[in-house]
């Protein structure tokens, strides 16, 4: 097997920005030598290689540097510590058409954007056509490219970017312009990219584009890297992340919590009522189809719920229930035995010393994506007095291709009429 | 170092020639092909300053040119520094520009950044040389053509180093400091009444003061065009100076410029 190279390989790159309160301060501090900007870091310890042929996806909220990243890839920006190693021809679409020269016609443009990607004048004659067949200008080609919409920007933009054919490819945000029927040429076009083992640096909101097109994927996070892996995967941790308000790791601030009372799971459980010590949950156990226990669900698997009870006072009566947390305050979905007659579920009265299993099957879990927790939990007869919740330890779904937070069961059918 | 500088500031016109044109077409395009005037404003204010200048200090101040020129109009005599002088003139005006207008390329598109003070020396030196050429072909038809002309282009060309090796420095620097942008306009204005055009240097009472402006290059060019076209010989000490001072300002010019470029993508 041929061993890949890394074509970009990035090591320990940290960028600062100066931030100076005045204009002026820049000049005083070069006269003074003394430092009167504040410092803005913008990247902390990123490193990063991809082999040739790669490609690529930087994912992460606005703000978080992702931009910066890549004008430090396409050489726009120098690193303030660190180092950025790129062999190769690198094509950037940093933003639509900023090589463009809003007088020129689209033909002219076609010529200035290459001599900026330096590619000699003889290519861009044979490439012309190509790219204006791509960009479905039309016409337009020769009319001055102010007068374009922002889709007809892009796409031509795109069209000369990809027919330069560099060797590295960095592309911010370019899709999220054009039109689905553009985007679906430049999914192809960048998978051709891909075939012809051409490196692509990528970044976008839509997860869909870097699932398909991206083979890694970094999540940029506060300037840092907070993952990286198989885009995947990535991808999930990503979404799950935007979806829920909270951050991870609230759930362990919140757990002791948990010996509060809650009037109603995912009802807010500050009205806190003294705990009844009449019965409680003594284990909580989430376990695969054959009874073993698991912290990594399948999407669209069976999972079993399991609850152990003690029964500290004679003549209790309850109802129990299960939760799927996102945090102590956030359900995903809950089961309860409220509506449910004494005849499908034992609900007691039990006594002192019992000591028994709930257990509930769940079928066809529908989290596409995420990490959350299981809740078990006792009420009293009418199902608003709840005696003891308790969280099971943190649960997550194996990686899978797809967007959006939930998974459904599904079948296909093509029929030809 | 020298490397460097040999490959990123000399060479890169020639390596990135196509972009260079490219820049080169653009900047002609948006001073003529946006406007209805075109070419007619560009030589307006040189020809309007021809004017004013020769009423006020020939017609007025009844300004000669000096005895060992003959007997040459003021016109001419001042024409044949003025030309060349606008042409810096305007090259260092446009200077402070030239960076800040392209900020969002800069910020956006990764190209040799250095072809930029090229550009922007290279068309004024283009148009006003157009002027130049178009007065000197007007004196050859005077009878004043002599094989000494031949070195009028390589005087120019100096000129043109010296200038660029400016231009590169005020671009540049123009980025961090945008006040540089009205002290260049002052700073343009002082060198210029500072500069014999206008006046003959024998004017110049005092031989030591005069010897004093053999530290401006400028004056050094100028003398050259006006010994080259009236008198068809070259002083020596002109020559002397204005070649090492071009070369040095058109190196040093490049190296800050290629050393601090990096910062532009910061700043801008």
């Amino acid at each position: 097997m041929k061993k890949t190279v890394p074509i970009i390989k990035v090591a320990n790159l940290h960028k600062d920005f100066r931030i100076y309160a005045r204009p002026q301060d820049r000049l005083w501090e070069i006269l003074l030598r003394r430092p009167r900007h504040q410092l803005y870091h913008v990247l902390r310890d990123i490193s990063f290689a991809v082999p040739e042929g790669k490609s690529l996806g930087i994912i992460g909220v606005n703000g978080a540097g992702k931009s910066t990243l890549l004008k430090l890839l396409a050489g726009i920006l120098q690193p303030t510590v660190g180092e950025i190693a790129v062999s190769g021809q690198v094509a950037a679409l940093l933003e639509l058409g900023a090589g463009f020269h809003p007088e020129f016609s689209g033909r002219r443009n076609i010529y200035l954007n290459a001599s900026l990607l330096g590619v000699p004048d003889d290519d861009i004659a044979t490439l012309e056509q190509e790219i204006i067949a791509f960009s479905e200008l039309g016409e337009f080609i020769d009319r001055p490219v102010k007068t374009y919409s922002s889709g007809m920007y892009v796409r031509l933009a795109f069209a000369i970017a990809t027919m330069v054919r560099p060797d590295i490819l960095v592309i911010d945000e370019a899709l999220s312009v054009g039109d689905m029927a553009f985007q679906r040429k430049c999914v192809q076009r960048m998978n051709q990219f891909r075939a012809e083992l051409k490196t692509m640096v990528f970044c976008s909101h839509s997860m869909f584009h870097i699932q398909e097109l991206c083979d890694t994927a970094i999540w940029i996070h506060m300037g840092r890297i907070r993952e990286i892996g198989d885009s995947d995967q990535v991808v999930g941790h990503y979404e799950d992340f935007c979806y829920s308000k909270k951050t991870y790791n609230s759930i362990e601030q919140d757990l002791p919590r948990t010996q509060l009372q809650e009037s109603e799971v995912g009802k807010n459980s500050d009205d806190a009522m003294p705990t009844m010590p009449d019965c409680r949950i003594s284990a909580l156990s989430v376990c695969d189809s054959d009874g073993h226990a698991v912290t990594e669900l399948e999407p669209l698997g069976s999972v079993r719920l399991e609850m152990e009870v003690e029964v500290l006072k004679d003549g209790i009566e309850g109802n129990f229930g299960f939760a799927f947390m996102k945090s102590a305050e956030e359900p995903i979905a809950s089961f309860l035995t409220t509506e449910l007659a004494e005849s499908e579920v034992e609900k007691g009265p039990f006594q002192v010393g019992d000591v028994f299993t709930v257990s509930l099957a769940v079928q066809h879990l529908a989290m596409r994506v995420g990490e959350f927790y299981v809740l078990g939990g006792l009420a009293d007869k009418s199902g608003l007095l709840w005696y003891e919740t308790r969280f099971s330890k943190q649960l997550s779904i194996k990686p899978n291709k797809g967007v959006g937070t939930l998974i459904m069961e599904s079948e296909w059918s093509v029929q030809r009429k | 170092m020298f490397i460097t500088l040999l490959r990123e500031w000399i060479a890169t016109p020639l390596t990135h020639s196509r972009l260079f044109q490219q820049f080169t077409q653009q900047d002609f395009h948006a001073q003529f092909a946006a406007s209805i005037g075109g070419f007619l404003w560009l030589f307006l204010t040189p020809i309007v300053h021809i004017l004013i200048y020769s009423f006020v200090f020939g017609y007025i101040f009844q300004i000669r040119a000096p005895a060992e020129f003959g007997q040459t109009r003021f016109v001419i005599f001042m024409m044949i520094g003025y030309l060349p002088w606008f042409a810096f003139a305007e090259a260092m005006g446009r200077s402070t520009n030239l960076l800040l207008e392209k900020a969002p390329l800069i910020t956006k598109v990764m190209f040799p950044v250095q072809l930029l003070p090229l550009t922007g020396t290279l068309i004024p030196y283009l148009t006003h040389g157009t002027g130049f050429v178009m007065l000197l072909i007007y004196l050859a038809s005077q009878g004043l053509l002599s094989a000494g002309w031949l070195l009028l282009p390589v005087v120019f060309f100096f000129q043109f180093l010296f200038t660029l090796g400016i231009v590169a420095v005020l671009s540049a620097t123009c980025v961090f400091l945008r006040d540089l942008q009205q002290l260049v306009a002052l700073g343009v204005t002082i060198w210029f009444f500072l500069t014999p055009i206008i006046y003959p240097i024998t004017m110049i009472q005092n031989p030591t003061i005069r010897q004093w402006f053999l530290l401006n290059p400028m004056h050094n060019f100028i003398n050259l065009y006006r010994e080259i076209v009236l008198l068809g010989e070259v002083s020596a000490i002109n020559l002397q100076i204005i070649i090492p001072v071009s070369v040095i300002s058109y190196c040093l010019g490049g190296w800050l410029f290629i050393r601090i470029r990096h910062a532009f993508g910061d700043v801008l």
